[in-house]
């Protein structure tokens, strides 16, 4: 090893030895301007404050960067980023998209106990068990089961062809949907090609998707397949919800008690007008004295309003144990030819021992989920590190991260991944630790320096010899804009959406009344299928549907049109130009370089000031006469304009 | 000149740097005297680099292309074809009688007896074909119409069917047809989308039905508008700014320009960085463009009148087809144009006469003026029209007055474009339930449309997650005896 001095942590040297393998050699280190913008961004998806720079910057041990990814980890702000990256891979939204985009009502609480949970650092084993049996898992505390029930949302999220005319197909659509779902999400494994025929090629064969399909049959996802099919939701009242739902029961009892006495008074009182043995007439009420009438009028009136009043229980999208069944090979894929029954479990090809041990009652699921998170299961903890690998450096160890089979990218290093998976499991499953981990070492803290020897041999920097440029996320580039514009609400958690769950988002209207112009993180906003967001759609966020933990980065002219004319990045700069105008500073200079600081969180250079102020100056005498506007206001609007959609701010480096 | 000749892939390149709308609209505003003042020397952009590897630029196809480009014309709810196109003599004598022959296994909703079409048939032209009262604009160009009498599709409800005739899946995210064609033939005018989509419906399935999916961000559709608008408040999204002066934006543009060649020398030579870049300076150039294809006061009374643009019944989808044609005339390879409101237009569960009377009424006259000034302008011959439905109705009755979907089988008319003119291609059975003669799936439709253009749908592919993936998937037969 020729940079013997470089290595700060063992992953270096599993990097080292390839880049001088390939005869390449790291970039120097990032400057601490460069570190804290790209730490801030990767952890919080947020930029730092000026406040939060000079911090870091005083700060002289060389314990400061590790001493930043620690506050950064505690900050609530994480779990919202890397939830989110984990939203990607739930394939998580507000809509059901397909054919009948109807609300998601109650898809958030998944969304806010994913934040939690990161926040939390809940170990990643116990996370998957909690989306893939949390129902079957034994306890005593209602909070954590409610918790629990809301994780199994993970399963019930998919996309779903709700008005399929054919109901069985409809059924083993959304059994294949959860088992892809899982597949790739978990294990990096393309199951859905086994529904027809047996993996081409991975060792997986018709028998082994169908001993799954039978763990999924056997779970209750839906109430109902009629179009429009229902899904499934679980109760997670509260002891105060359920404490008030058995009052209004009560309410409800005691109100129809009183209409029925009432009725048998009247008939009574009725029967004897009619004379000694008369037997009851057919519509008896027709026939009863006004005021009773009147008087039963009332009651039922009310009866009708109370029980219109029933207080809301909570419930959240999830799963339960259905009728456990074994379910036959589909010949074909087709629910019409059917072969021999599989029995319940799960790929033998990836199973040490294959006695599933699945009661004759049970779904399997537990089994599953237990099987899934052994510490020497082949490929979950090796696809999760790979993806926390993926969303720090911007690629994947193995670049497909969704696709670990024979048709996905081999390793690059091979043995990096190795010791990262045992390492993983080793500390307990811990994501907080495998991010202290890759982030205090020299390949995160290199520049991204551009090498032109290392160019010619590595031009897609494949090997890592430099850090990456990236662009923002969707998400990103709006939170930030907002941050630095100083409109962001911090507020976390809670539903956005517009419409009551299971309502349809537009039916045949086309008009989408969502609304997305709550200044809160993007986490927060409704996430539609089928008509996503234009920040979203125009910035390469998931497609909400699939499983995606690769995100691309496209460059389009849309984009460029959005930066230029979008309400959000013009409300923005005008804010941020109010801010800058507002401050107490003595002079256009001292503006550009507080704007700089706080847009870019870095110090302006000379020329960036002269000419910036020159632009600011030459904007007011050109639109002076302006009718009725304040051209002040106007010329730092279009500066800060310029900054907010600057390759600087969307890109980190 | 060459100090930034980037050396990124070009796949890398049509993954991640999609430049918009190419690199000749930047390459040919550089030339031009008016605005080479805003944009600086070339080479500060690695120009060469792009020009290497403009996605958009037009490509050539597998083999001679027969059509240049695509006017679909997408009649949302399913048209009935046994009332419009694909006469049934029997269904006329039988009204009220039982169907003689199994319904399907699967049906959107039970239906009772044969109904016969409330429309008298009547042949038109030299080639004889039979056309309902429906549409009496549309028959005068039986000459130049191919019609398929015996598609069939797979899915029986409007959201799977959608996706399946604008995809190829009703079951998984799949790049939409116009996509594909963006993909493999480019687009002619580098300052538009290769791809438009007019007025495009948001329901039952939305923008999967112009997306990209799995393939590059720029072949996607670029919607003007949507459904619940009149065409003529159609707008490409954020290519307006009523909050600032242009004049103002020009000045911003060019400080933006400035400080990114800045950072860019800073970072050193990064394709991404280059894209975006320049995609600022296409993005002011479409925002341009887009309005003066828009702005429709150049046309002459005669050709209004011929769209029926005179008439409030016709004047909104008069416009589509009107728009239709402009973008075709500007080389934009795809154009799609919906005829969609708000009770999903042709979706006549019951009250059909009512139903398909006004629906028809709205859309004949402006489809027959599209096909006569297509015609007339010489582009009929290298533009494929295309109308369809997701699937076609019933010839059994639903309630006492209504059609219920049919996927099993339909009728979907072709012109222009290298399809042989005045010719029927297959049949459905005598009672038009069933297509029974030279059937076309969903899939063969497309395989033939993507052939139409020359290409070869087994070899426009695009691998995605580890496999080659195309319009067709694993089926699709191309009908080769519409071909003129």
């Amino acid at each position: 090893m020729k940079q013997a001095d470089w290595p700060t942590s063992p992953i270096d040297y599993f990097v080292l030895s390839k880049l001088e393998e390939n005869g390449l050699r790291p970039a120097p280190p990032a400057d601490r301007l460069t570190l804290i913008r790209r730490a801030t961004f990767d952890l919080l998806g947020l930029p730092p404050t000026p406040a939060e720079v000079d911090q870091f910057l005083a700060d002289e041990s060389p314990e400061a960067f590790a001493r930043l990814v620690e506050r950064l980890l505690e900050s609530p702000h994480y779990g919202e980023r890397w939830g989110r990256h984990w939203l990607d891979v739930a394939r998580y939204a507000d809509s059901n998209g397909l054919d009948e985009n109807i609300a998601h009502g109650n898809a958030w609480r998944y969304r806010d106990w994913v934040v939690a949970a990161f926040n939390a650092d809940r170990p990643f084993d116990l996370f998957l068990r909690e989306q893939i049996a949390g129902d079957l898992l034994p306890t005593d505390d209602a909070e954590l089961r409610r918790q629990r029930l809301i994780a199994t949302g993970f399963l019930t999220l998919g996309p779903k062809v709700l008005a399929e005319v054919d109901e069985t197909k409809m059924e083993m659509d959304i059994v294949d949907e959860q088992i892809d779902t899982l597949g790739r999400a978990v294990m990096g494994m393309t199951f859905g090609c086994a529904r027809c025929h047996d993996h081409k090629f991975d060792p997986i064969g018709t028998a082994d998707y169908y001993a799954l399909a039978g763990i999924f049959k056997s779970t209750r996802t839906m109430d109902s397949f009629t179009k429009i099919a229902r899904w499934h939701e679980n109760s997670i009242a509260t002891e105060a919800e359920l404490a008030a739902k058995a009052e209004h029961d009560q309410q409800v009892a005691t109100k129809k008690s009183e209409i029925d006495s009432l009725v048998a008074a009247a008939n009574e009182q009725l029967k004897q007008s009619l004379g000694e043995g008369a037997a009851l007439p057919d519509k008896p009420e027709t026939q009863y004295p006004e005021e009773t009438k009147q008087r039963l009028k009332q009651l039922r009136d009310a009866l009708t309003t109370l029980e219109k009043a029933a207080p809301a229980m909570s419930t959240a999208m999830g799963v339960t144990d259905g009728d456990a069944r074994n379910v036959a090979v589909h010949i074909r894929g087709s629910h019409l030819t059917l072969g021999d029954e599989a029995s319940r479990g799960w790929p033998r090809v990836l199973s040490h021992d294959t006695s599933f041990n699945i009661g004759e009652t049970e779904s399997g699921r537990l089994q599953l989920a237990d099987w899934l998170t052994r510490p020497d299961h082949p490929l979950t903890g090796r696809v999760f590190v790979n993806r926390i690998w993926r969303w720090h450096f911007g690629r994947g160890i193995v670049g497909s991260t969704d696709n670990f089979g024979e048709l996905g990218e081999r390793p690059l290093n091979p043995e990096l991944l190795d010791w990262l998976t045992v390492e993983f499991a080793e500390q307990g499953w811990s994501i907080k630790t495998m991010h202290r981990l890759m982030m205090l070492s020299s390949v995160y803290r290199m520049s991204s320096t551009h090498d032109p020897e290392c160019a010619a041999i590595d031009p897609e920097n494949r090997w890592q010899w430099r850090a990456g440029v990236r662009r923002l996320e969707a998400e990103a580039i709006r939170d930030a804009m907002l941050a630095v514009s100083g409109t962001l609400d911090p507020t976390m958690g809670g539903s956005l959406l517009h419409v009551g769950n299971r309502e349809f988002i537009f039916n045949h209207t086309s008009k989408d009344e969502t609304k997305y112009d709550a200044p809160r993180r993007s986490l927060y906003l409704p996430v539609i299928r089928n008509h996503l967001y234009d920040v979203f759609q125009l910035f390469d966020y998931t497609d909400a549907g699939v499983v995606n933990g690769d995100r691309s980065t496209s460059t389009v002219a849309p984009q460029a049109l959005f930066m230029m004319n979008s309400e959000l990045v013009s409300d923005a700069a005008t804010a941020l130009a109010r801010r800058a105008l507002n401050e107490p500073l003595d002079s256009d200079e001292a503006r550009v370089a507080w704007l700089y600081r706080s847009a870019l969180a870095r110090p302006a250079a000379e020329h960036e000031v002269q000419r910036a102020s020159e632009f600011v100056a030459s904007l007011s005498e050109a639109s002076e006469g302006t009718a009725g506007d304040d051209t002040r206001l106007a010329a730092w609007r279009s500066l800060c304009h310029v900054l907010l959609t600057s390759n600087e701010f969307i890109y980190v480096r | 000149m060459t100090a930034f000749r980037s050396t990124f892939s070009r796949r890398q390149m049509l993954r991640d740097s999609g430049l918009g709308f190419g690199y000749l609209a930047l390459a040919s505003m550089l030339n031009d005297e008016a605005v080479s003042g805003r944009v600086r020397a070339a080479d500060d952009v690695g120009l060469d680099a792009l020009a290497a590897n403009n996605p958009l630029a037009p490509r050539d196809p597998h083999f001679a292309p027969r059509a240049k480009r695509v006017i679909f014309l997408f009649m949302k709810g399913g048209p009935s074809h046994i009332d419009t196109f694909d006469y049934k003599p029997l269904l006329q004598r039988d009204d009220g009688k039982p169907l003689p022959f199994e319904k399907p296994r699967v049906q959107f909703a039970p239906t009772n007896n044969l109904l016969a079409s409330p429309w008298k048939f009547q042949q038109y032209g030299e080639c004889g074909q039979w056309v309902s009262e429906l549409f009496p604009n549309v028959a005068r160009h039986v000459d130049d119409l191919c019609m398929l009498h015996g598609v069939h599709g797979t899915n029986a409800a409007h959201g799977g069917a959608l996706l399946k005739l604008h995809t190829g899946s009703d079951n998984f995210v799949r790049p939409s047809m116009g996509a594909w064609v963006a993909y493999g033939l480019g687009t002619e005018n580098q300052n538009l989308p290769g791809f438009i989509t007019i007025c495009p419906t948001l329901a039952h399935g939305g923008v999967r039905n112009w997306g990209s999916a799995f393939l590059p961000a720029y072949c996607q559709g670029t919607p003007l508008g949507v459904a619940s608008q009149p065409s003529s408040a159609a707008t490409v999204r954020y290519a307006k700014n009523d909050r600032i002066a242009p004049a103002q934006q020009r000045r911003e543009l060019d400080l933006l320009a400035e400080i990114n060649r800045e950072h860019l020398q800073q970072t050193g030579p990064n394709s991404a960085l280059e894209s975006r870049i320049s995609s600022f300076e296409l993005a002011f150039r479409m925002q341009m463009a887009i309005p003066r294809i828009q702005d429709i006061s150049d046309e002459s009374p005669e050709t209004l009148k011929l769209y029926g643009m005179d008439e409030t019944v016709t004047e909104d989808f008069g416009r589509q087809c009107l728009l239709a044609r402009r973008f075709a005339e500007q080389g934009v390879r795809f154009i799609q144009v919906t005829h969609s409101d708000t009770n999903v237009q042709w979706d006549q569960h019951s009250q059909l006469k009512q139903g398909h009377e006004k629906n028809a009424l709205e859309v004949d006259k402006p489809i027959a003026g599209l096909l006569t000034d297509l015609k007339q302008r010489g582009l009929l011959d290298d533009t494929l029209v295309v109308w369809s439905g997701e699937f076609g109705r019933t010839p059994t009755a639903q309630g006492k007055d209504g059609r219920d979907h049919n996927p099993e089988g339909f009728t979907i008319w072709m012109a222009g474009g290298g399809v042989k003119p005045g010719f029927r291609y297959g049949a459905t059975d005598d009672y038009g339930y069933y297509a029974a003669e030279d059937k076309m799936h969903i899939h063969d439709v497309h395989a033939t449309l993507l052939h139409l253009l020359g290409l070869d749908h087994e070899r426009l592919t695009y691998r995605y997650a580890g496999r080659d993936f195309r319009l067709t998937d694993i089926a699709g037969h191309v009908a080769e005896k519409i071909f003129a």
